[in-house]
């Protein structure tokens, strides 16, 4: 097997081995997205329904993977995205028939309560913990000054993109965006992850998943900072360890995952503020939609994070403007003329 | 204040959410859990954390003011102030003697026994 499909195959094996795990990452009492009773997971019939989850779960995996095979010599620009698309349909889809199948057979009906602390500092929680964000930006500005007081040593021409194994295979002439470019991507994207933070916060519900959400966001901050900041490092030093940088992102994101399902499934999570429980206001189980709500973030049912309100309009200008963010630079880049 | 200070509501009861806050608040308000100087969260962090609409809980904290029990702030919620009970009149007499006698019918034609009916309303009576 090429290279090349080394690469399009492992984020498709990664996402079809957690596929695997998902409907466990959940509350107690809810499974697969509709609202149960506590021990219906551990059942005969619940050990079924995820079985059966599990084997559709991984016929597609197995299809899509093939096909990211066959289509990366053959039409390699499909090989990148495509299969990534099919399977998150694929696994979409399975997941939703299992929502139907478990709310219409062993759903159950929960009162509607709901709670408020009436005792919590609101100017206290939404600081997010000001200092844990400091040092990533702090590390990037001594790197952006370090290239500064060098910048005669930098090579010119200046490396702009490298093969898999780290080789340069492009140059342009030096210029601040080329020698900057990482860093500035690196701190639009810990920009927005303490955005984000801010932004759930202010805008979702005290639960144990904001809790969870809002620690991710702070320690993948780390990471992420520390992966552009060996790539900036590339030009100068080409012995940088840049395998380090997806090594430490993904152990960092397991060691959560790992953490986060203990939070999760902890009896102690069952009793914090509940969330919206009704399963009517999940379509497919996956979608919110609850025009009485103002909330326009809600913990998902199932897997880590948040997902929006689609009754918010809000919540469509966020879901459309994120959109709009990725989507116009790549009309732009492949349709110069516009 | 007290620590652990919350408030529950049901939206499946037949009572309005807006009612259900003011009926709460003004329980720990009577029995002076919240005291004259707590604040009470804003209107948007009580409507989110109850998933309710806003103008459901700005509804709760008006009524709660108009009876003396809070000062509104724009902006900033609402804060616990010292309140002087007022003499209640013969007419607002009357009609809680009315909402209690429903109320006690109510009980009572569900199976409530009548000994433990007065005993509770005493204990209340005292607690609050």
């Amino acid at each position: 097997m090429k290279l090349e499909s080394i690469v399009f195959c492992v984020p498709l094996i990664i996402v079809a081995v957690f596929s695997q795990f998902l409907p466990l990452f959940t509350r107690r009492g809810v499974f697969f997205s509709a609202t149960v009773d506590p021990g219906f997971p551990q059942s005969a019939d619940g050990r079924r329904v995820l079985r059966s989850y599990r084997r559709q779960a991984a016929a597609s995996s197995v299809i899509v993977v093939a096909l990211a095979v066959w289509l990366t010599p053959h039409h390699p620009r499909w090989a990148g995205f495509a299969p990534v698309w099919l399977l998150l349909a694929g696994l979409g889809i399975s997941y939703w028939r299992k929502f139907r199948e478990v709310h219409a057979l062993y759903g159950v009906r929960k009162p509607e309560l709901r709670q408020a602390d009436l005792v919590a500092d609101e100017r206290k929680e939404q600081r997010v913990g000001f200092w844990i964000w400091v040092p990533p930006f702090v590390a990037i500005a001594a790197l952006a000054l370090y290239l500064h007081l060098h910048w005669d040593q930098l090579p010119n021409p200046y490396p702009v993109h490298f093969g898999l194994h780290g080789e340069p295979n492009r140059w342009a002439s030096r210029d601040w965006k080329r020698v900057y470019s990482p860093l500035l991507i690196a701190t639009a994207m810990n920009l927005v992850f303490v955005a984000l933070s801010w932004v759930f916060a202010r805008q979702s519900r005290r639960t144990v998943m904001r809790a969870i959400t809002i620690r991710y966001l702070q320690v993948m901050i780390y990471p992420v900072t520390f992966t552009f900041v060996l790539i900036s490092l590339l030009p100068v030093w080409p012995q940088s360890p840049l395998w380090l940088g997806p090594v430490v992102t993904f152990s960092s994101i397991a060691v959560l995952i790992y953490w986060s399902y203990r939070k999760l499934t902890s009896p102690a999570a069952s009793d914090e503020t509940p969330d919206p429980m009704s399963d009517q206001y999940w379509k497919a189980g996956i979608f919110y939609y609850n025009p009485s709500d103002p909330a326009i973030f809600v913990a998902k049912r199932v897997g880590i994070g948040y997902t929006v309100n689609f009754a918010s309009t809000w919540a469509w200008v966020i879901v459309l403007g994120t959109l709009a963010v990725i989507l116009l630079p790549i009309i732009l880049l492949r349709h110069p003329h516009l | 204040m007290a620590c652990n200070l919350t408030l529950r509501i049901d939206l499946d009861s037949p009572v309005p959410a807006y009612r259900q806050i003011v009926d709460g608040l003004r329980i720990l308000l009577v029995n002076g859990q919240l005291t004259p100087g707590s604040e009470l969260p804003s209107v948007r962090r009580m409507a989110l954390d109850l998933g309710v609409h806003f103008n459901t809980v700005a509804e709760a904290y008006r009524l709660l003011a108009e009876e003396g029990w809070l000062e509104l702030r724009h902006g900033r919620g609402a804060t616990v102030v010292n309140r002087n009970t007022p003499a209640a009149s013969a007419a607002q007499v009357a009609d809680f003697r009315r909402r209690l006698r429903a109320l006690t019918a109510e009980a009572l034609a569900k199976g409530g026994p009548a000994a433990k009916l007065r005993h509770e309303l005493r204990n209340l009576a005292d607690e609050l």
